[in-house]
């Protein structure tokens, strides 16, 4: 007999699990109402980062769980009634779901909104009621609670709303019943606005406090804390609905308007703030700090990275000028191809551009640390620099150019990272064009990718945005941002704050391996691949726009020229 | 000295004493002449350089080119050219000028009114250490904030008065900073 009821008392006490809300939806909830993770895990009683586990796929259980559930559904009615209020754009009055913790103290009349309760159901056994702790027959939302007030201990506490459609659909009904002035603060008005506290906030009382303080704080809300709000929310609550909230941090004692997380449009406004106006002048003022602007956009987009940007490591010798003026003996492979040959006819070719070449080589495998050397025939994915390889004979040459470049000079050569992976993907058994290289040398270290992709997508938007908007401000600042970013990065006395000669020559061979790629893709789309140049030049006939994407943006072409080649128009006897 | 730098590279540790690296780094942003002294070029450059008033030539009296003005002018005339000597002599004066004339800006681009620049430390090179002798030593930054004994010492070309200048700033490396008595590279901008 005992037995059976300690099974039923287990059974009464193992309550099913509280829904959470899904795991992306928890942050925005605890970010849209301002509050940090260290704020939220002290009123839930654990650490931070057990919030942060939560936010990012965990789930709490147990008593914390329906703590956390709790949290999350009173930050989700708070932040609808925020919403709403901005978009109804009307008076906000006392007693708001602004105002702080004491309107969770307010009343809620006893059964005026059970209507829409979707969640609300009969519980076969009695469970404690979470406001009163007495047995309660229903829950709501997972929380057992008594329906009706006056069965509830305290009286005076009402149901629990539902978590989200309830804050959903009452929300934006919330101005209908305001008609409370600031200088009519009768009971009407207080009963008013505790009628709305009970949907939009009042759950945060449950819970925390008993039956005992709630009458009294119920006046003092009402009566004191009331007329203090009224002038206040209504200034502050326009103000917020019109300009779509104004982001402030803390600053000592105050708080100040939070910086624009875009630097370079910052930069562009001050510039033409400076110069009244005058795009010319703005854009030569820009494009002469674009140097320094793209240092300090680095350093801001290093901040919380893994890893740190070491600006003068030691470089081997053959990272070094031989001379002054002279260059080092690295080989680029910047390709300079011609086809030798087109079939005969008349041929409209058409010169294309690829669009931020040396902003999307940016991405490319960077080494961190100090080069190191090593020797054999060995490549190492995971690290990056420069290889002395003997490259293989190109057969290709008729059709796609050699990628390492037109080099005369026969023998090993001094290649970066991204050749030496061109090669061996085109040597691979995907592709088959070339025998593998012969790597003899190397000098390389641990490798990211992503070392500078904050830096390039901050770079990537600004020229997105600008293109979008016909900005040429922007985009002549941007374009030097990260051109003369890449051109000053080696040894270069426009900028002595890096001295990454080993980057400069990997993110130039990366554009240039980028626009061998465009080549082939080309060619493997069945159109004639005539001359490919430099960085950024690609001439073909035939249908390109079926293969390349015509605009702007990086992933895109531009048209440069078209020209007819062979065929003599004029004179038709030679086909 | 904390750690066991005693006979350094007795295990194979490759490295430079930091002040030499500060030092070096010092040189390449003074900007010298690049063409070496024994091409007529770079001499000619030189002795430009040094007698280019009255105030560079009472310098360079100063830093140990005694010769006097006649042979001076004949050397720029090039109907005579220096000895062995004198052209050692003549590099050695204009370094030491140039250094003399740079200091004061390269000293206020490096204090930055009392920011400071951050300076690179990397560590000494132990590939060539059996592998269980390897220690762990890290790439390390640091700011100094203070540089005027360090370029004062460079100035004066004093390797002593460099070191101490030098060790004074590192120790704020924390109990570790004897690790980087010897380094392969310190690198600063100015």
């Amino acid at each position: 007999m005992t037995d059976f009821e300690a099974i039923d008392a287990l059974l009464a006490g193992a309550r099913q699990e509280v829904p959470l809300p899904p795991v992306e939806e928890r942050r925005a909830l605890r970010e849209g109402l301002n509050l940090s993770r260290t704020q939220v895990a002290q009123a839930l009683s654990v650490s931070p980062s057990t919030v942060g586990g939560w936010e990012s796929g965990r789930d709490p259980s147990g008593e914390v769980r329906a703590k956390y559930a709790y949290f999350l559904d009173g930050a989700r009615t708070r932040l609808a009634a925020i919403t709403g209020e901005e978009a109804a754009a009307t008076e906000t009055d006392a007693a708001d779901a602004t105002d702080g913790p004491e309107e969770a103290d307010t009343v809620q009349p006893p059964g005026q909104d059970q209507d829409g309760q979707d969640d609300m159901e009969a519980l076969a056994l009695p469970q404690p009621c979470v406001l009163c702790g007495q047995p309660a027959a229903h829950q709501v939302a997972g929380f057992p609670q008594h329906l009706d007030p006056a069965a509830c201990g305290t009286a005076d506490s009402g149901r629990m709303t539902e978590p989200a459609e309830t804050a959903e659909t009452v929300a934006p009904q919330r101005p209908r019943h305001r008609p409370a002035q600031p200088g009519q603060e009768g009971a009407a008005g207080r009963e008013d606005a505790a009628r709305r506290e009970g949907t939009a906030g009042r759950k945060s009382a449950v819970g925390r406090d008993g039956a005992a303080g709630r009458k009294g704080s119920v006046d003092r809300d009402g009566a004191a804390g009331r007329k203090g709000s009224v002038d206040r929310d209504g200034a502050a609550g326009r103000k917020s609905a019109a300009g779509g909230g104004l982001k402030v941090v803390p600053v000592g004692r105050r708080v100040r308007e939070a910086d624009t997380p875009d630097p370079v449009a910052r930069a562009v406004a001050d510039a033409l703030a400076e110069h009244s106006g005058d795009v010319e002048a703005a854009t030569a003022a820009l494009v002469k700090r674009a140097i320094p602007d793209a240092m300090a956009l680095l350093d801001a987009s290093r901040k919380g990275g893994r890893y740190d940007v070491v600006a003068h490591p030691w470089l081997p010798e053959i990272l070094r000028k031989q001379t002054a003026r002279g260059a080092d003996q690295i080989w680029e492979a910047r390709p300079k191809w011609t086809r030798p040959e087109l079939p005969a006819g008349r041929h409209e070719v058409t010169a294309l551009d690829i669009n931020g070449a040396y902003l999307s080589a940016l991405k490319t495998h960077l080494p961190l640390g100090q080069l190191e050397h090593s020797t054999g025939d060995h490549h190492d994915r995971r690290r990056a620099g420069v290889h002395l390889i003997t490259p293989p004979a190109w057969d290709h040459g008729a059709v796609l150019p050699n990628p390492i470049g037109n080099r005369d000079e026969p023998g090993p050569l001094w290649v970066t990272e991204p050749t030496l992976r061109l090669l061996l993907r085109l040597s691979g058994p995907k592709y088959g064009l070339c025998d593998p290289p012969v790597i003899h040398e190397s000098w390389t270290s641990g490798a990211t990718e992503s070392l500078l992709e904050k830096f390039r997508t901050a770079l990537k938007d600004a020229r997105d945005r600008a293109i979008a908007e016909d900005d040429e401000v922007t985009l002549e600042y941007v374009k030097a941002m990260y051109s003369k970013f890449v051109s000053t990065m080696g040894e270069s006395n426009y900028n002595r704050e890096l001295y990454r000669t080993d980057w400069m020559h990997l993110i130039r061979s990366q554009a240039f391996t980028n626009l061998w790629w465009k080549a082939h893709r080309a060619y493997d789309q069945g159109l004639l691949v005539v001359r490919v140049m430099g960085t950024d030049e690609l001439h073909v006939t035939g249908d390109w726009r079926a293969v390349f994407p015509e605009g702007r943006g990086v992933a895109e072409v531009k048209l440069k020229d078209t020209y007819a080649v062979g065929g003599e128009p004029d004179h038709p006897d030679g086909g | 000295m904390p750690e066991r730098n005693k006979q350094f590279g007795l295990y194979g540790a490759q490295g430079i004493k930091g002040h030499q690296a500060v030092a070096r780094q010092l040189d390449a942003l003074a900007g010298y002449i690049a063409t070496p002294v024994t091409a007529r070029r770079g001499l000619l450059a030189r002795l430009h350089y040094l007698t280019r008033s009255d105030h560079a030539r009472a310098r360079a009296h100063a830093a140990g080119l005694t010769v006097t003005d006649r042979t001076l002018r004949a050397w720029l005339a090039g109907k005579r050219s220096p000895s062995k000597a004198n052209l050692e002599r003549v590099e050695r004066a204009y370094r030491t000028v140039r250094r003399e004339n740079v200091a004061r800006y390269l000293l206020a681009r490096l204090n930055r009114q009392g920011h400071g620049t951050r300076v690179e430390i990397h560590p000494l090179n132990q590939s060539q250490v059996d592998r269980p002798r390897q220690r762990v030593v890290e790439f390390r930054t640091l700011n100094i904030r203070h540089w005027d004994r360090i370029v004062q010492a460079w100035v004066a070309d004093d390797e002593r008065g460099m070191d101490d200048a030098w060790v004074d700033q590192i120790v704020d490396l924390g109990s570790q900073w004897g690790q980087y008595e010897y380094v392969t590279n310190v690198g600063f901008a100015a």
